[in-house]
């Protein structure tokens, strides 16, 4: 059961839209693409869609072959971006579309139809506005024409490119919400494109990550977040950021610290890649222990201070993220002590890709510290 | 003047030679239409009407110049439909596909611009004269296209071939396709997308596209001059007509030219009220 995707293949002249991706979505699954534009993302939506033919590989639904269904007759909802609803059509109308386009062996009467539209008005909140133009409406209610509009064919698939980008932050957040929820009660298989880490972690079941055509980790959203599994998912979903790093057996040097190295696959790796997530960096509870750094800047975002912080030794400055209450002591230029409470380290062969990963936790702890030191003193 | 420069500055600001320079720019504007359009035809109606109600209206009453109106008519009602298609037709093809030889599409849209309309006349004798490379052809099978109906809708299609073509590229260029793709997921097929999406997107710059033609259509001289042949009450259309009655009978030919000023300017008219009713959708209502 479920869709399929087994090495998909898209070429744009010599730019390699989808290179090799294969990929099941299960029954009812709400599932994230996330990857930066030209990561390939819309590509396979529009493959998925049947709007784009891929130059090989398969798409599979319950053992049929998508690809060879033309668009009309492929049964996947498509929410656009921009909604491309059509102006000249009321609401209502607009719904009733991939209804009434149906051959009249199919087409369901008018009084179904109707009873049909209004049954969708009213699960997407907008049996008021039935008789209103799209050029009337809000863009958080274009976004549920659009999708009351694909759900009218009853899709086996829906597919949703880039949701809420053109919604304003607001109406965004409330809209997610929504839009989990409504497909809880729908549970029909459904796969949306984001370029926005925040958006798929918090909505999807199951997040996929892309970059330059390639699938880089499928993974529930706690995966991807705590267990990323290239230096790429580390940056784009964690903010992991770069440090130097040596491994030499069974141990990890960085910056003069020495930490230990567990689950390391050694002597397969070319090279290692280290990074530190801002979270991670936590000023010192006794001065003079740990790494000397000046603080950059400082910027308090949402109850959040980012630090932007100079380590010496470091020619890149880190990031950290600390809560309120630290970050509120510190103010910029000021010379600080900060330790890293966690680690991961990616063994990279000689292709660069990724063959032995590890998290590794605050030297001299076996157990992961969930806070800093400092917390139990103040306790 | 003061007045003028007082309405158009903005929030009190001293904008004083910017308001001076609009002032100066929309008078000359003014100025030039009204002395090179408005006054010109003016003076064609005050022409027309100066020998008396009764000798105009005797005037386009003749049977030469009724055989010119019904003709004029039936070309434009010939041409525009056909060049209605091939508008459409050709901005689809322009915006929805990729293909070798679309630049030269492109261009060979433009050419009845850039090509004189005397020139296109000659080529069509060229082709289809009776020493053209088809005459003979056409001779043996009964078909007169030169001097004939044929000529005269050949003409005029190439003349105004451009209208609706350019008319539509732009707006369907700014549109993309991504509500044809939309209906496309729901089930529609080619015809359905046609007609209950595309076309409606566009039935504002078409119609536009079509007046506009039509009154290119109605008023053409120069390729239908070539290819008519001048027989009074057969192959005359209105504006050949005005140009031999110049030649006999003056005041007659200001009668006639005034009538075909007017369908011309009713056809504006019409333009203008869509444009009054439906100003919003005109200019693309997204």
């Amino acid at each position: 059961m479920g869709i399929d995707i087994s090495r998909l293949r898209r070429q744009f002249g010599s730019f390699i839209a989808l290179d090799d991706i294969s990929l099941r979505i299960g029954d009812g699954e709400f599932v994230a693409v996330l990857g930066p534009s030209g990561s390939g993302k819309t590509s396979l939506l529009r493959i998925l869609a049947g709007l784009d033919q891929p130059d090989s590989g398969s798409v599979q639904r319950d053992g049929q072959d998508l690809l060879a269904l033309d668009a009309r007759r492929r049964g996947v909802g498509l929410v656009f971006q921009h909604y491309a609803l059509f102006p000249h059509l009321t609401v209502a109308q607009n719904v009733a579309f991939g209804l009434r386009v149906r051959p009249w062996r199919l087409r369901p009467k008018a009084a179904v139809i109707k009873a049909r539209v209004d049954e969708l008005l009213r699960r997407v909140e907008l049996d008021q506005l039935a008789a209103r133009y799209p050029a009337q409406l809000s863009g958080g209610q274009r976004q549920r024409v659009a999708l009351a509009r694909a759900l009218a064919i009853e899709p086996r698939l829906l597919l949703l490119d880039e949701p809420f980008g053109a919604l304003d932050a607001q109406v965004r957040v409330n809209l997610r919400r929504w839009l989990r929820e409504f497909h809880r009660s729908l549970g029909i298989t459904s796969l949306f494109v984001t370029h926005d880490q925040d958006e798929a972690l918090e909505m999807a079941d199951r997040v996929i990550v892309m970059n330059r055509g390639c699938i880089e980790q499928v993974g529930t959203p706690e995966q991807v977040y705590h267990r990323p599994a290239t230096p790429f998912v580390s940056k784009f979903i964690a903010r992991g950021q770069a440090v130097p790093g040596e491994v030499t057996a069974s141990s990890l040097r960085v910056l003069g610290a020495s930490w230990r190295l567990e689950g390391f696959a050694d002597e397969t790796w070319h090279a290692v890649e280290v990074h530190v997530r801002p979270e991670h960096i936590v000023s010192s509870p006794r001065p003079g222990e740990g790494l000397p750094a000046r603080l950059l800047g400082v910027r308090h975002v949402a109850g959040t201070t980012l630090a932007s912080l100079q380590v010496d030794g470091m020619h890149e400055p880190l990031e950290a993220a600390w809560n309120g209450h630290d970050g509120g002591r510190h103010a910029s230029g000021e010379r600080v002590t900060v330790q890293f409470q966690a680690l991961t380290v990616f063994g990279l062969d000689r292709e660069g890709r990724v063959c032995a990963r590890a998290d590794c936790h605050t030297p001299h702890l076996a157990s992961p510290v969930v806070s800093g030191p400092w917390r139990r003193l103040e306790a | 003047m003061a007045v003028v420069a007082a309405t158009i500055s903005i929030g009190g600001r001293p904008t004083w030679p910017i308001s001076l320079a609009r002032t100066v720019l929309v008078l000359c504007a003014l100025l030039v239409l009204g002395w090179l359009l408005v006054l010109p035809l003016l003076a064609i109606f005050a022409e027309a009407l100066r020998p008396g109600v009764a000798f105009y209206l005797d005037a386009i009453r003749q049977p030469d110049t009724l055989a010119a109106v019904r003709l004029t008519l039936t070309v434009a009602a010939i041409a525009v439909p056909l060049n209605l298609l091939f508008g459409l037709a050709a901005a689809w093809a322009m915006t929805h596909f990729e293909f070798r030889g679309k630049a030269l599409l492109g261009a060979l849209i433009d050419l009845p611009f850039s090509v004189s309309p005397v020139v296109a006349g000659m080529m069509l004798i060229l082709v289809y004269g009776k020493y053209g490379w088809l005459g003979s052809w056409l001779e043996a099978h009964g078909v007169q296209v030169i001097f004939a109906l044929p000529g005269l809708v050949l003409a005029t299609v190439f003349v105004t071939l451009p209208f609706v073509a350019r008319e539509l590229i732009p707006l369907m260029q700014a549109q993309g396709s991504e509500q044809e793709e939309a209906a496309l997921t729901l089930g529609a097929n080619g015809w359905q997308i046609f007609f209950r999406v595309t076309l409606p997107r566009v039935r504002w710059a078409l119609l536009y596209g079509v007046l506009l033609c039509n009154a290119r259509a109605m008023g053409e001289f120069g390729a239908v001059y070539v290819v008519s042949g001048h027989l009074r009450g057969l192959t005359n259309t209105l504006p050949l007509q005005v140009d031999q009655l110049y030649e006999e009978n003056f005041a007659a030919a200001f009668a006639v030219a005034s009538l075909l000023a007017l369908l011309t300017l009713v056809t504006l008219g019409i333009k203008r009220l869509l444009e009054w009713r439906h100003g919003g959708e005109l200019k693309g209502r997204h």
